[in-house]
């Protein structure tokens, strides 16, 4: 198993065991992450947590080339948000897709941050995650 | 004893019976009729509020400047921490428990869509996102209750004037947020009082004319209109939305069983990236 699959597994068998009380993601600001620093990410899809209030992907992959691939956690809106702001569904985004994407890194320099814009390499199809796009966009 | 003796005492007996009994006793209990055909028809003559209600977000956040609440003195310099503190990459986590985000903040702040039902007697508001926003407006001519349980919506009662629904809402916790955004908001700290205009500005606008009376935080009423925008494509219907879903992920017992096994978000509120 490659290093950084194997924090992965650990993650995930940490994320299983936890018991400890962690403060609810919820409806908050986002300016814990450095929206004037957009970095490029590409790299494959592990997981996809289609779940309110914030959806997130989970992606192995590098910000440069050269980089040891590493695990990175984008957070988005919610299910009904970006179903609303358009092309977005359950299975738009599926494990194993090769992606790139494009989003506000963390202030703190962990591996995660907002996802802006994600594209599966294979076909080409982009999808933004801006909350704002509903606004006016849809209308019978 | 002669009868006519008899005669008042017996009356003034039964009178003094009868005025001893508990005052309680005495009172129908109020009870809920079972609407009519009627009722139900005149749903129809309301305005048409079906279909999924969005919040304008652009305008929310442009109130945040030009009609910010009249904050008393300590209020203010709160809101000015918490300006400063978003600034600089710490956003204030005021909703990131679960708790609702509650009257009136869900109103001035959401990010989330509502829809609106009609039955009779009542108007009923459900969001989206977060499985607890819910509220319950009594449009059957019912007063507030003497002393109402404070909940995290209140107490609200409504009538319609024309194409209008006026809801009066009391019996708020003092914890709730008068929010102007989802890191800038202050507890209303007790004896708030809101009222509320809603009508269709435009076919597919609808507009909630807010007065929020919060007297320990504010130094007068406080107005604002806060709008939605209507869709009705059947793809954007509000969808289930457990705010604690995404505390957990999918995952498996020893058993091999489907279960939520949690997973350790920040004080920010999002998932913990991995080390």
């Amino acid at each position: 198993m490659q290093p950084s699959l194997r924090r992965f597994a650990v993650y995930s068998a940490f994320s299983s065991l936890a018991t400890v009380t962690y403060p609810a993601t919820a409806h908050h600001s986002t300016t814990m992450f450095d929206h004037a620093a957009v970095v490029s990410i590409a790299g494959t899809v592990k997981e996809v947590h289609w779940t309110n209030p914030h959806v997130a992907i989970f992606v192995y992959g590098v910000s440069k080339e050269g980089d040891e691939p590493a695990l990175w956690v984008f957070e988005m809106t919610s299910p009904g948000n970006l179903v609303r702001a358009g092309g977005w569904s359950r299975t738009a985004v599926k494990p194993g897709d090769k992606v790139t994407v494009s989003m506000a890194p963390l202030r703190d320099g962990s591996r995660g941050g907002a996802l802006k814009k994600i594209t599966m390499v294979d076909t080409g199809v982009s999808l933004n995650a801006d909350i704002r796009d509903q606004e006016g966009t849809i209308k019978e | 004893m002669n009868n006519r003796f008899l005669a008042i005492i017996f009356p003034l007996l039964a009178l003094s019976v009868l005025c001893m009994r508990p005052v309680h006793a005495a009172e129908k209990p109020v009870i809920n009729p079972p609407p009519t055909a009627k009722d139900w028809t005149d749903l129809g003559k309301l305005p048409d509020w079906s279909g999924v209600w969005t919040h304008k977000r652009s305008d929310q956040n442009a109130q945040m400047k030009t009609n910010p609440p009249p904050w008393n003195a300590k209020a203010a310099a709160q809101i000015e921490f918490q300006y400063a503190e978003e600034k600089a990459g710490r956003p204030p986590p005021l909703f990131v428990n679960c708790l609702p985000e509650a009257m009136p903040a869900w109103m001035l702040v959401t990010h989330n869509a509502m829809e609106i039902l009609f039955t009779p007697g009542r108007v009923t508001m459900l969001g989206e996102s977060d499985g607890n926003r819910l509220r319950r407006i009594y449009t059957d001519g019912r007063p507030h209750p003497p002393d109402p349980d404070p909940t995290f919506h209140g107490h609200s009662i409504g009538h319609w004037e024309g194409d209008t629904l006026v809801v009066d809402t009391v019996a708020i916790h003092p914890q709730t947020y008068i929010a102007i955004s989802e890191a800038q908001g202050i507890p209303n700290n007790g004896d708030m009082h809101i009222t509320e205009r809603i009508r269709l500005a435009e076919p597919d606008v609808l507009h909630d004319e807010l007065t929020i009376i919060a007297p320990k935080v504010l130094t007068k009423p406080w107005k604002t209109t806060r709008i939605f925008f209507r869709q009705r494509l059947r793809r954007v219907d509000i969808v289930e939305g457990v705010c604690l879903e995404g505390y957990f992920a999918p995952g498996s017992d020893k058993d091999g069983n489907a279960t939520f096994v949690p997973i350790p978000h920040d004080v920010g509120g999002n998932r913990i990236p991995p080390k």
